[in-house]
């Protein structure tokens, strides 16, 4: 088989040397999109969702495996999941997440005495989600970190986080309450059936 | 206890002090290489012939040509119960599966460490020892360093078929001064027990009830307290038995450690020193079988405490007032010249900044003294009386001591001295003599604001002993080995190097260095290891503990 080889010329003509013809074409194309869009009733061609619209809500538009600020959730006594086992602070790739444990001294025995985010670090790729083994943090708030006017304001604490935060009856392992449900059962030759 | 006395009892005295005696823990399952001419067995272990003295058992064995085979219970350092059965192994001739750890070998012995059947048993033995065990991972301090969850992710790695409640446990029981137990991480390997009988001999720990309900506690109306009572959460292969000063201050894959010596006292157990972001936070014994075996006491352990952030000397004071480093040595020179000075070696000190001191005090004259940390507790099995790690090299560094601490203490408070050198900031000494202290000329080297240290008209920065290379001389004549865990931060220096640059600025030539002096007592001492790094100090720099081993 044989390769054919097509020759371009790349010379430029004095048309293209003298620019002027290409700017006035390209000016026309913007004006041509300018007009269409701003005097056509029903906004033209425009595909923007402007921001802010009180009739639209940005949230629905954003997948739902979306990573917005981080918030923390919460047991049915209201006492934060987190059993400061620094799994998220340790697969964190920016370092963003410092953890200080403490005992509770009861049967849950161990929970952060503090815990602190700093969005300005933080690279949003949902590592901490993931390692987090008792369903305590999450990204799933669709909301963007707001600008703030001091680096410190952008440092989350523990209430902050809780302020976002939502119930969850997660057991440790699993997401769901009934996760026991859907692991795989034994093997019914062996099972120990009194009857 | 027959050599418990009271700690004020009787003053450091001057001159050798008596050796003691230390005898160090047998291991008696540590294999012994062959001496030549010795009779060996030679069996086979996955088609490798190893040849072995008679009376190592097949784990071991099977270790020399780098076959690990898994197991719990069975440790080094203590007697054999083969009751985890995870070491189970294939032989030959033999109709069942057997317990490596407990067979003997015998010559011609064929062993299978990888076979179908030995991974088949491994892998459901560890599902049975995994039945009741609660996998609260997340708030367990063993996590990161915990056996089991080595062997299960290397053998067994899949969800649990168990779909009946877990029998539940005692759990966070205060068993003792500086233990906790987690009963239903318990996996019964018996570890602790053994230890406890064999090791203190105090016997505090049983096995209660039966079958699923089997758990480790306390004999009733007793508490873990013995003086080596936090072996028990070293030996522990999971996080049964944790202790209290550790619980929940930091998680192990965090923690970088470097091999150094312990320095409460004067044994020299080898130790490890598990430290983050140049704060320590555990001290844990590191196979040693001339000195300490596998093992250490409570109070070494509590060492740590010392390099404490928080009243670390950064900067050079004169008179109260801060200055730069090289002003405070020019200063220190100047004033100690052409006095009548008394010169305090330390037994805390290393060698290099016993001997650098040495040579200070040919150079100015004086009187000599060694000042240590009061005598404590002692026992037969690894304590020593001696608190002091360097006794013996301090004593050989001053050459001859003609008084002891309390007529130093006399003397300052009668103001007999002009100027006063002192090596180290540990020591007691009464109000009346730090008061003498004031009035002249006193020069410390020190890495903690201690009274000593503050009481001193010259406070000279050293690092303390977790930032330094050097060596102990310990109570057997051994030479011990100082690492650095971190770089020693501000002004701080090695001691040795502090008293170099004094003695620079007297004028003095050729002094040698801190390290220097380490590579000619290593060298004098044939101690290889130490000789390396004080010409090679990188691998002394701390290895990150996820990286290492798990411990237990």
């Amino acid at each position: 088989m044989t390769i054919g080889v097509k020759k371009v010329s790349l010379t430029r003509t004095t048309r293209d040397q003298i620019f002027l013809p290409a700017i006035f074409e390209g000016l026309l194309t913007t004006a041509k999109h300018f007009f269409k869009n701003t005097l056509t009733p029903g906004m033209g061609d425009i595909e923007t969702i402007r921001y802010g619209d009180p009739d639209v809500d940005v949230k629905d538009y954003y997948p739902d495996r979306f990573r917005g600020v981080h918030r923390l959730m919460y047991r049915e006594d209201g006492s934060v999941r987190c059993v400061a086992c620094m799994c998220c602070s340790t697969v964190c790739p920016a370092n963003c997440i410092a953890i200080e444990a403490e005992d509770r001294n009861d049967d849950r025995e161990k929970a952060p005495l503090s815990f602190v985010i700093d969005e300005l670090k933080c690279v949003v790729c949902g590592f901490c989600v993931e390692a987090c083994p008792c369903d305590a943090i999450r990204m799933d708030t669709k909301e963007h970190m707001q600008p703030t006017e001091t680096r410190a304001e952008a440092v989350l604490g523990k209430v902050d986080l809780m302020s976002r935060g939502g119930p969850s009856v997660a057991v440790q392992g699993g997401v769901s309450p009934d996760y026991r449900a859907e692991a795989p059962k034994a093997d019914p030759r062996f099972s120990h059936d009194p009857r | 206890m027959a050599n418990e006395i009271h700690p004020s009892a009787t003053p450091i005295v001057a001159g050798p002090a008596p050796k003691s005696a230390l005898t160090p823990p047998r291991a008696p399952n540590v294999p012994a290489d062959p001496t030549p001419g010795e009779e060996t067995v030679t069996v086979n272990i996955d088609g490798e012939d190893v040849a072995v003295r008679p009376g190592t058992n097949v784990l071991e064995a099977a270790k020399l040509v780098g076959k690990d085979i898994c197991h719990f219970c069975y440790h080094q350092g203590l007697s054999i119960a083969a009751s985890c059965r995870q070491c189970l192994v294939q032989i030959d001739k033999m109709p069942k599966l057997q317990p490596s750890c407990q067979v003997g070998v015998r010559p011609g012995m064929v062993v299978h460490t990888n076979s179908e059947a030995v991974l088949k048993a491994r892998r459901e033995m560890l599902e049975f020892t995994l039945k009741n065990h609660p996998v609260d991972c997340p708030i367990c301090d063993k996590a990161g360093e915990c056996t089991l969850q080595r062997h299960y992710m290397d053998h067994d790695h899949k969800l649990t078929r168990v779909d009946v409640p877990k029998i539940r446990k005692a759990k966070h029981k205060d068993i003792g001064r500086e233990i906790v137990l987690d009963a239903e991480r318990c996996i019964l390997c018996s570890r602790c027990i053994r230890f406890c009988e064999e090791i203190p001999g105090t016997s505090e720990l049983t096995m209660v009830s039966r079958g699923e309900h089997q758990s480790i506690d306390v004999h009733s109306g007793q508490r873990l307290d013995n003086a080596y009572s936090l072996n028990t959460v070293d030996v522990c292969p999971v996080g049964a038995l944790t202790s209290k000063d550790f619980r929940f201050a930091i998680r192990a894959w965090e923690l970088s450690k470097v091999d150094t010596t312990c320095n409460g006292c004067g044994t020299g157990c080898a130790v490890e020193l598990h430290t983050k972001h140049e704060q320590a936070y555990r001290v844990v014994p590191r196979e040693d079988h001339s000195v300490n075996g596998h093992w250490m006491c409570d109070e070494g352990r509590s060492t740590y405490k010392s390099l404490d952030a928080a009243d670390r000397v950064r900067h050079a004071t004169v008179d109260g007032e801060q200055v730069a480093l090289p002003d405070a040595i020019a200063i220190a020179a100047k004033r100690l010249r052409g006095k009548h000075i008394a010169v305090v070696f330390s037994a805390t000190a290393t060698n290099e900044a016993n001997l650098a001191l040495a040579q200070l005090a040919d150079l100015l004259g004086g009187e000599r003294f060694v000042l240590g940390r009061p005598p404590g507790r002692g026992d037969e099995i690894l304590r020593d009386r001696d608190k002091n790690p360097n006794s013996a090299g301090a004593l050989a560094a001053t050459g001859a001591v003609s008084k002891h601490e309390g007529e130093l203490a006399l003397e300052l408070a009668g103001r007999a001295y002009e100027a006063v050198i002192v090596l180290a900031d540990s020591g007691e000494l009464s109000e009346v003599s730090l008061g003498g202290l004031r009035g002249i000329t006193s020069v410390c080297l020190a890495d903690r604001h201690t009274p000593l240290a503050d009481a001193c008209t010259i406070l000279l920065p050293a690092a303390s002993w977790a930032e330094v290379l050097g060596s102990y001389t310990n109570r057997q004549g051994k030479l011990r080995s100082v690492q650095p865990a971190w770089r020693a931060e501000g002004d701080r220096k090695h001691r040795a190097d502090l008293i170099r640059d004094l003695l620079l600025a007297m004028g003095q030539r050729d002094v040698p260095t801190a390290r220097e002096r380490t590579q000619r007592l290593a060298e004098a001492h044939q101690h290889r290891q130490l000789s390396r790094l004080a010409q090679d100090p990188t691998p002394a720099r701390p290895t990150l503990l996820r990286w290492a081993n798990s411990r237990g």
